[in-house]
């Protein structure tokens, strides 16, 4: 006993004074757009006001995309694992409706999913974008799941095309992105004039991205939450 | 008061989802400390050169001189995305354990996986 609380002790000094000394010895950040080249062209260069999408979705465009890709195999490994055996399901009662929750999610269904749109939609001229308008909207769907209870939902989604459309939207996110490569074309800046800054249609292909992204993430979202609650019987 | 920044309250985090991580032998609660561990490295990476009076690099109006620098909030995203990815699979895992075993603790669950190996 004693020897492992010396070694939890000298874990956690170690990793403490890494930690310090990343921060000393490390990055100060380069604030201003004098010395800053983010900052400096970054709005220009992508045509997003919100410098964060503009980094994300154009000059790492393809560290967004693999990271897209680990989101769906962590969503494909959830509904493998946990439908794996449908036999031994246990039975949960599911508790009697409530009206607060009812007129709760009946008030908060419709302002949760537009303000996922707009985070959607204005991804790249405020904060937002895909990923997070995407969570938005699967989090109302959690909200209605616990009103109207989980197969009710699921039934007016139909699990075929929902998977059908996940890795469809996948497949054109990464064409989208590869192609125009092999034909000689930068995969953003080239292919869509960049428009005025600062307005709706601007960001070249940024909005494009934004909205595959957040249709994959709500979807993925709602996969995994129906997963969860379909392996135990009800929420 | 003035040492007190997001470095700092990430520097503590971390070490308290260390050590949960360590000594605490229930996998929902090393899980819980994951997340933990990775709520504070965002934290870190946000708050390092946002202290003072930095605003967020959202370039409206003419151009400010203290606009935050916008690429660790972008290294951001994916941390936390990869981080979602990662408990939902790590949950379903130990969902899987727990049926298997009826326990979610991690020694009792190593006995049990023993003693099967030596039958």
């Amino acid at each position: 006993m004693k020897h492992t609380a010396i070694v939890i002790f000298a874990i956690l000094l170690v990793s403490g004074f890494c930690m310090l000394l990343f921060l000393t010895s490390g990055y100060h950040g380069a604030r201003g757009s004098a010395d800053n080249p983010y900052l400096a062209a970054g709005a220009a260069e992508t045509g997003a006001v919100n410098l964060v999408t503009g980094i994300y979705l154009n000059y790492r465009l393809y560290d967004s995309l693999f990271e897209l890709l680990v989101f769906s195999i962590a969503v494909l490994g959830v509904r493998f694992y946990l439908n794996a055996d449908e036999s031994q399901k246990p039975s949960v009662v599911r508790i009697a409706e409530s009206p607060v929750v009812r007129i709760a999610a009946d008030l908060l269904f419709g302002p949760i999913v537009m303000i996922g749109l707009y985070l959607i939609v204005f991804g790249h001229l405020s904060p937002g974008g895909g990923f997070s308008g995407g969570a938005v909207g699967g989090t109302g769907l959690l909200l209605c799941a616990a009103a109207l209870g989980a197969e009710v939902v699921a039934r007016r989604f139909h699990e075929q095309i929902i998977e059908q459309i996940e890795w469809g939207i996948l497949l054109v996110i990464l064409l989208f992105a590869i192609v125009p490569v092999l034909f000689g074309y930068t995969p953003l800046s080239d292919l869509l004039p960049p428009g005025r800054l600062g307005t709706l249609l601007s960001g070249g292909t940024i909005p494009i991205y934004n909205v595959l992204i957040g249709i994959k993430v709500f979807i993925g979202t709602w996969v995994v939450i129906y997963s969860f609650i379909h392996h135990r019987g009800e929420i | 008061m003035e040492s007190i920044n997001g470095i700092m309250i990430a520097i503590v985090l971390f070490g308290i989802g260390i050590f949960a991580l360590i000594i605490r032998r229930d996998l929902v609660i090393k899980l819980l400390a994951l997340g933990l561990i990775d709520s504070s490295s965002v934290l870190f990476l946000v708050s390092l050169n946002a202290e003072g009076d930095g605003i967020a690099p959202i370039l409206y109006g003419p151009l400010a001189a203290n606009y935050v620098d916008p690429l660790p909030q972008a290294l951001v995203i994916s941390a936390i995305v990869i981080n979602f990815s990662l408990l939902a699979l790590a949950l379903v895992f130990v969902m899987l354990l727990v049926e298997r075993y009826h326990t979610t603790d991690s020694v009792r669950i190593a006995h049990e996986v023993e003693k099967e190996r030596q039958s």
